[in-house]
């Protein structure tokens, strides 16, 4: 019974987690789309281990090449170039804007493999009128694969969530919410602990920090409240009691914040 | 796809960039002829093309290749403006370089 359980558990944290990863819209710059591998053919694209699909970048275009349905600009942002692609609406006609060469752009669109070749479906492109939001861009996309990559010191963690809707990518500047946000543990001494554990570790103990202070919560209280695999907040359990951050309380599924 | 990368450099870094492209972000300090003398992060002479249209005082972004006495053979440039936070262009750099897997190929 327990086992039919977990197995239903873990599926739902994953389909969450497949959504969360179509909802999520990431700063990039375009080196990391091209640099960005599947974890095995036609697994979804993943940039820093984060599957990846909406993406936002900035970029001078290049090269412009009008088709009959759609627009393709070669962009280029200093890293690489893409193409990236927009569909011309047959409705909206000639309303659709077109961008000159060298103008800088901001795109929001899906990344898309076909063929091998990769490119930016766009979903709208607009010119930029303020340079700096050139620089703004390259900062952010910086900041979001060091979050992703070795996480933050102390305030305003951006967390993964499954199913919390926390947009992580795109909204990282303000992410303060959630699990993400310490709680109890949330000295500054605690928080020196906890920045060598990973991104999955932390959300477990902000939840347990958050949830239940004193009797601990059980494997099915953290998969429903992070959205994480059983998997996953095993092995981030166990990184955690390695680091003696928490301790088993009732069984071996049971944790609890050890309080220093 | 073609590793086309154009590093972002300030002029303390000129020195490594010697027959590379570049980009650089800053303000146009003067204009003789054909010749700029641009600040980013300290002067930089620049060789304009024919199709550059700058302003004194604006900022302006060239994209160009370093000569081997540091100055720069523009290939394209971009006139930016009044509004250009240059301390924000300086930092970019700086976490450009900090951070060189999301940003250049080498």
């Amino acid at each position: 019974m327990a086992a039919v359980l977990w197995v239903h558990l873990s599926k739902a944290a994953r389909a969450a987690r497949e959504s969360f990863a179509d909802d999520t819209l990431r700063p990039v710059t375009i080196k990391q789309l091209v640099d960005c591998k599947e974890a095995y053919p036609s697994a979804e694209l993943a940039i820093d281990g984060m599957p990846t699909t909406q993406v936002t970048l900035i970029g001078q275009i290049r090269a412009v090449n009008p088709q009959a349905i759609n627009i393709t600009y070669r962009i280029d942002d200093g890293t690489g170039l893409i193409d990236v692609k927009k569909w011309i609406d047959a409705d909206k006609g000639e309303t659709t804007p077109r961008f000159g060469v060298d103008t800088y752009v901001r795109v929001y669109g899906r990344l898309q493999s076909f063929n091998g070749k990769r490119h930016v479906g766009a979903h709208y492109i607009r010119a930029i009128d303020d340079f700096n939001e050139v620089n703004y861009h390259l900062l952010e996309a910086t900041y979001v694969h060091l979050c992703l990559t070795k996480g933050t010191s102390a305030d305003g963690q951006p967390q993964q969530q499954g199913g919390g809707g926390m947009d992580t990518g795109g909204d990282s500047m303000f992410v303060d919410g959630g699990y993400g946000a310490g709680g109890v543990g949330d000295s500054a001494g605690m928080q020196a602990r906890l920045s060598p554990c990973s991104r999955n570790a932390r959300t477990v103990f902000n939840f347990l920090a958050n949830s239940a202070p004193g009797d601990g919560a059980h494997l099915n209280q953290v998969a429903s409240g992070t959205g994480l695999s059983v998997r996953d907040i095993m092995s981030a359990t166990e990184e955690l009691l390695g680091h003696g951050l928490i301790y088993t309380t009732e069984d071996d599924e049971t944790w609890a914040i050890l309080e220093c | 796809m073609e590793a086309i990368a154009n590093p972002r450099i300030t002029c303390v870094y000129l020195n490594s960039y010697v027959g590379k492209n570049v980009i650089i972000v800053g303000k146009v300090i003067q204009l003789r002829g054909d010749e700029a003398l641009i600040d980013a992060d300290g002067n930089i002479t620049a060789h304009l093309n024919r199709e550059a249209h700058l302003s004194a005082g604006n900022g302006v972004q060239i994209i160009g290749k370093v000569n081997p006495d540091l100055s720069i053979k523009v290939l394209s440039s971009l006139d930016l403006g009044t509004g250009v936070d240059y301390n924000l262009a300086n930092s970019v750099v700086e976490i450009s370089h900090q951070h060189r897997n999301l940003f250049s190929y080498d």
